[in-house]
């Protein structure tokens, strides 16, 4: 069971990450947007890191066998989806400048709780969970600002990809529990709701601009 | 409170002032630019060049004073900057 979900997760999470940073970046290149790069970054990012750990899990099903996973490549698909994550707050930061923030000064504090020890995998779940958290809530604030339904869906889905993110964390301390099926079905929701508002962006007439830099 | 306006939106304020308000045919003065596009002649003058440059704006000599009209890659380049703001707007960002 845990298999399937951890494919799915990783297959719709390389999906939705490549489709949403090839509509970045198509818009990137015809806008020269600094904005759209870095949401290009993001999510080529965010679905590399998905695909990177696929394609552990179908090494460990078809070759060695193993039973489980190696550590080092779920922390890299980790590491790599958390620069995504990073790229995703850095765009909300540097439209609000982070350090006059109180909310994100709060938030700053939870790794303190959350990193039980040094393993680089519990570090990059916590940094994960606190940029989903920031830029949900940047989102949200975004939605009240300019009431743009799409921004509501995005930031579900951050939220919902911050959840997953917490009780795929918590679940170390109950391994056998129902935390972790319970995080990978919260996240691929949260990977949906991402989807949702960018599906409806019309891409007709939208071409790649050779002369345009 | 005045809204903090990206380089890419006063360009794109430019450009649709180009578009949809034409004074005349013969295109838009960078006095009409500056009151509608609400920015200072010095900003404006080096994002018009910039423009020009680009392909985007075509600047017409009429009668002494220079005018600017939107071009045809300027009006591509308008209709991916509306849908990719919409797009960036679903992620609370302003491109």
């Amino acid at each position: 069971m845990e298999f399937l979900l951890e494919n799915i997760l990783n297959l719709v999470g390389f999906l939705v990450g490549l489709a949403i940073g090839i509509m970045s970046y198509v818009g990137f290149r015809n806008t020269g947007s600094p904005t759209l790069f870095r949401l290009t970054i993001a999510f080529f990012s965010i679905s590399i890191g998905f695909f990177v750990i696929w394609t552990g899990y179908m090494v460990e099903d078809f070759v060695t066998k193993s039973g489980t996973i190696e550590r080092w490549i779920q922390t890299l698909g980790i590491a790599i989806q958390t620069v995504g994550y990073f790229f995703i707050a850095f765009s909300h930061s540097i439209k609000s400048f982070f350090p006059k923030s109180s909310y994100f000064r709060s938030v700053g504090i939870i790794p303190l709780f959350l990193v039980s020890s040094v393993q680089l995998e519990h570090i990059f779940r916590s940094v994960s969970f606190i940029l989903l958290v920031y830029g949900a809530i940047e989102t949200m604030l975004s939605y009240l600002e300019n009431r743009n339904k799409g921004a509501i869906s995005v930031s579900v889905g951050l939220g919902l990809l911050a959840l997953g993110e917490f009780l795929g964390w918590y679940s170390f301390v109950f391994p056998d529990s129902i935390l972790y099926p319970a995080s990978m079905i919260i996240k691929i929701g949260g990977l949906v709701a991402l989807f949702i508002p960018v599906s409806k962006v019309p891409l007709t007439k939208i071409k790649f601009d050779e002369d345009f830099e | 409170m005045a809204e903090y306006r990206t380089h890419m939106k006063i360009i794109g304020d430019i450009l649709e002032t180009t578009r949809d308000d034409l004074q005349d045919g013969d295109g838009a003065s960078v006095t009409y630019l500056i009151r509608k596009a609400n920015i200072s002649h010095s900003r404006i003058s080096a994002i018009l060049k910039t423009l020009v440059s680009q392909g985007l704006l075509e600047k017409v000599d009429n009668q002494g004073s220079n005018k600017y009209k939107i071009s045809q890659p300027g009006r591509e380049f308008l209709q991916a900057y509306n849908k990719f703001t919409n797009f960036a707007d679903n992620f609370g960002l302003s491109i």
